[in-house]
């Protein structure tokens, strides 16, 4: 190729990359924080708040102190664990949105678990307690998975909806039905307190942090050597490229679909237990609310890898724990932290793309 | 003949390829002129650049003596150049005159069908092409559904016209049907560009021009040339098929059945019947071939033998056991590979790596697990063992199969399947779209499996392989076994006017 002189034209041009760089990739995630930073900075300009001001007390609110890292890591909790049951899901290439209902269901039946096993020694009676809210979560994925296999019912849809039916369920049951706090003049949509022997313990002595950061942990350790080292995790992966192929040769893909929503269902149930057994003590709504959903950000923000998503876990329970101390010292409106969540989202989703980009030279020799 | 279409020193990359280096191209009013070359020869980049599909990074196309440059397909239709490419684009359940209108409308808002019916009806005689105009496409067969096609480049007013393996889904009478239309409008002052990698079109041509990885290696004319230095154009060496068993050592079929299929019919989803009372023997270290127009229940043939779909009557026996109704699972226990058609859908996992491709459908199997875990030492031994074994050119077992050409990935699921199968080998179209070199390769293999005493069905598209290989060859039409012939004492035009279901009128 001596004649370059044929090519008068030089002009970048994008391509997609054979191979992913890791130089690469890691300056694509460093825009997409700076720029997600910079966009959220903005934004906070706008509203007009002091945007340095809020930045560091956001910043000392969720890792300035051990205090605050106790408070960022009992905030990033539940959101790992739901992170990891999307990452189970979506590596399958099943669409699950049900994580929030899943949550719903392991409180519900870790509830109920505590209701009928009361009176056991204390660790049997915390494991069956984990255990059956490890099941509500299981059962509801589950639901959605036999009906996508048995009558190709789109998981996406059926999961939403499955959201809406376990809320209005837990709705009922709390706002005068047989779980309604009975004791009280004042009807919350609560159930008493829970027994002090079913509650999680403490990590540490601290007030917040509990045993159920522990099970984020190990979740995702097992999530890791689940999809990496087992032949289930070899399904799983393999259904998410290609499930004709997969089913091609011996596996049953129904099967699969719904050990994964089993699975994913179980992991975001877990959520719902620390939430109720570790943090408010007693089943309510409001402490469950919206972790499904984050947790799919996380999930996606972790580039659906278990330990990407424990940062990102971490990194979201640091913004909303961080957010408290910026309402209070910057007077900035905490609804502004979820607006940035959702900025951060879609930069990482679009350095994502851009990781398996390159540019070229047209013209260059060496292609 | 003046020049009508050329391209000069064109040149076109793809990332980490050079598709079209430098190719100069010319095509002369009235002249078939035949593109040949192996898969990935840069055949199809060629009229891909001709047709505005792609914009080359160097050289330019000249049109009627002047320099074009196409940014769409849409420009080049306006020059005068229309492609049939191999999967059509028709709306199923559009008439034939809607599906040739439509998208061809540019002025106004009226869509005045009775004027285009007039045009059309105008190029059906002058061209000698028979075809009901109001007949919905859905009800047409495949090889009429290419006439649309081409009528909807002459509709546009083509000039020239790029078709991309026509034959490629006819029966052999069907394809001489085309290729004598395709010298009447030759005649008539149309220039067509035919990519093929079937000799036999190829000497109908009026001129050849042979690309190799990307280059022109020569434009010949077939009738100054024999078909054997085409063939060492195209690939840069001889090639033998050797496929002579040693020695007559065949044994008769019933002394020694693997597979007996009894009376099988589906029916799909829809209701059709795909197969339809087909019986069939397979001896052990006999090669039964499977000849037939694609499409016609070759491929529901083969998901009901590997036991992927379960067929509502007949039966099936594997070494004299009923498999009928199993699933695939079972079938692959005992002892059946399959290798299927669609490589990179049915037969592997693209993001996959190659260690993990090769022990596809066998992830729980005691060889690769350790306890709860897969054995990845040993996934990686076996593999790159195979990988060795098989001649599989790749950097890595660590490289993802959608890295690889499709003849290395061919020889994954090759690998594959042979090493973990016992009995019975189902092979659908093993060697479409790869070079030659490896045809020969998967040929040879196939061969070897043959004399270890494995039972083979062998489906291929080129008659040629399939007379060669098998022991007896049936045929396959509309989902019935229409007929069963001896290679050694049949014809190509025997076999095909079985292919098109044994009508006489059909091979007219």
């Amino acid at each position: 190729m001596t004649d370059v002189a044929t090519y008068p034209r030089k002009r970048l041009k994008l391509e997609r990359r054979v191979n992913p760089s890791f130089s690469w990739t890691f300056t694509m995630y460093l825009a997409a924080t700076l720029l997600g930073l910079a966009l959220s900075a903005l934004l906070l300009w706008t509203s007009g708040a002091d945007v340095v001001k809020a930045f560091s007390t956001l910043l000392t609110g969720a890792f300035g102190s051990q205090k605050a890292w106790v408070a960022t890591l009992s905030k990033a909790t539940p959101l790992i664990l739901t992170g990891l049951a999307t990452v189970v899901a979506f590596r399958a290439q099943v669409w699950s949105i049900g994580q929030e209902g899943q949550v719903y269901a392991g409180a519900m039946g870790a509830y109920l678990g505590c209701l009928m096993f009361a009176g056991l020694p204390v660790w049997l009676y915390l494991s069956l307690i984990i255990l059956s809210g490890m099941i509500g979560g299981a059962l509801l994925g589950s639901i959605a998975a036999w009906l996508k296999d048995r009558f190709d019912v789109n998981e996406i849809i059926s999961t939403v909806m499955m959201n809406y039916l376990i809320v209005f369920l837990l709705s009922y049951l709390l706002g005068g039905g047989p779980w309604t706090e009975v004791a009280s003049t004042v009807v919350y949509q609560q159930t008493g307190p829970v027994p002090a022997l079913s509650e999680l313990p403490h990590l540490m002595g601290s007030k917040k942090l509990h045993l159920g950061f522990v099970f984020a942990m190990v979740s995702a350790v097992i999530c890791y050597v689940l999809l990496e080292k087992t032949p289930l995790g070899y399904e799983i992966r393999a259904m998410g490229y290609n499930p004709v192929a997969l089913a091609y040769r011996g596996t049953n893909i129904g099967r699969t679909i719904i050990l994964v929503m089993a699975i994913s269902g179980a992991i975001a149930g877990l959520a719902g237990v620390s939430q109720i057994f570790g943090t408010s003590h007693r089943l309510r709504a409001d402490t469950l609310y919206g972790l499904g959903y984050t947790g799919i950000i996380i999930g996606m923000i972790g580039g659906l890898r278990p330990l990407g998503t424990v940062v990102a876990g971490i990194v979201f329970g640091g913004l909303a724990s961080g957010a408290l101390y910026m309402k209070l010292l910057a007077k900035v409106p905490s609804a502004l932290v979820p607006a940035m969540e959702g900025i951060l989202l879609l930069t990482f989703l679009c350095a994502a793309v851009a990781a398996r980009y390159k540019f070229v030279r047209v013209g260059d020799v060496d292609v | 003949m003046p020049t009508l279409l050329k391209a000069v020193n064109l040149t076109k990359r793809f990332p980490g390829v050079i598709a079209n280096e430098d190719v100069n191209f010319d095509l002369e009013v009235g002249e078939v002129h035949c593109l040949f070359g192996e898969n990935g020869a840069g055949k199809s980049t060629l009229s891909s650049c001709l047709f505005g599909f792609y914009q080359p990074e160097g050289g330019h196309i000249e049109f009627d003596g002047k320099p074009v440059k196409f940014r769409s397909p849409r420009d080049a239709i306006h020059s005068g150049i229309g492609m049939v490419h191999q999967h059509f684009v028709l709306v199923a359940d559009f008439t034939v005159l809607e599906n040739i209108v439509v998208g061809t409308h540019e002025k106004g808002w009226k869509l005045d069908l009775p004027a285009a019916r007039a045009r059309v009806e105008k190029l059906c005689q002058e061209y000698g092409i028979e075809l009901d105009l109001d007949a919905s496409v859905r009800d047409l067969a495949v090889g009429q559904q290419q006439w649309v096609e081409i009528l909807k480049a002459l509709y546009l007013e083509a000039r020239v016209l790029i078709l991309d393996e026509p034959t490629a889904v006819l029966t052999p009478a069907e394809s001489q049907r085309l290729f004598r239309i395709i010298g009447h409008m030759c005649e008539l002052g149309l220039s067509i560009v035919l990519i093929s990698h079937k000799m036999a079109e190829v000497m109908k041509a009026d001129r050849v021009t042979v690309l190799r990885k990307g280059k022109v290696v020569g434009t010949v004319r077939p009738a100054e040339v024999t078909p054997q230095e085409l063939t060492r154009m195209m690939v840069g060496r001889d090639v033998v098929l050797r496929v002579a068993r040693d020695g007559a050592k065949r044994l008769p079929t019933e002394a020694a059945p693997v597979l007996v299929v009894d009376d099988l019919s589906y029916r799909d989803k829809q209701g059709k019947t795909a197969l339809d009372h087909v019986s069939l023997t397979i001896g052990k270290g006999e090669i039964l071939g499977l000849a037939g127009v694609s499409g016609n229940g070759q491929k529901e043939l083969f998901e009901v033998l590997s036991g992927n779909l379960i067929p509502q009557t007949g039966q099936i026996s594997l070494a004299g056991e009923q498999i009928k109704g199993l699933p695939s699972r079972h079938y692959m226990d005992r002892g059946v590979g399959l290798v299927p058609d669609d490589r990179f859908r049915e037969g592997l996992i693209p993001e996959f790596n190659i260690r993990e491709n090769m022990i596809l459908g066998w992830q729980r199997h005691d060889d690769y697990t350790n306890g709860m875990f897969l054995d990845h030492s040993r996934i990686g031994t076996v593999a790159d063992g195979l990988i060795d074994e098989f001649q599989i050119k790749a950097p890595s077992g660590a490289t993802p199969v959608n890295h690889l050409s499709g003849g290395n990935a061919q020889k994954v699921i090759l690998a594959r399947e042979f090493v973990h199968s016992s009995k019975l080998l189902l092979a659908n179209q093993p060697t479409r779209g790869l070079d030659l070199g490896v045809i020969e390769y998967v040929y040879n293999q196939i061969i070897a499996k043959r004399d270890e005493g494995y039972a083979i069905l062998l489906a291929s598209e080129e008659l040629e392989d399939l007379l060669n290989l098998s022991d007896r060859i049936i045929v396959i039409s509309g989902g019935r076994i229409t007929g069963e012939v001896d290679p050694q004492n049949t014809t190509v035009e025997e076999i095909g006017l079985l292919m098109a279901g044994g009508r006489a009128e059909d091979a007219a």
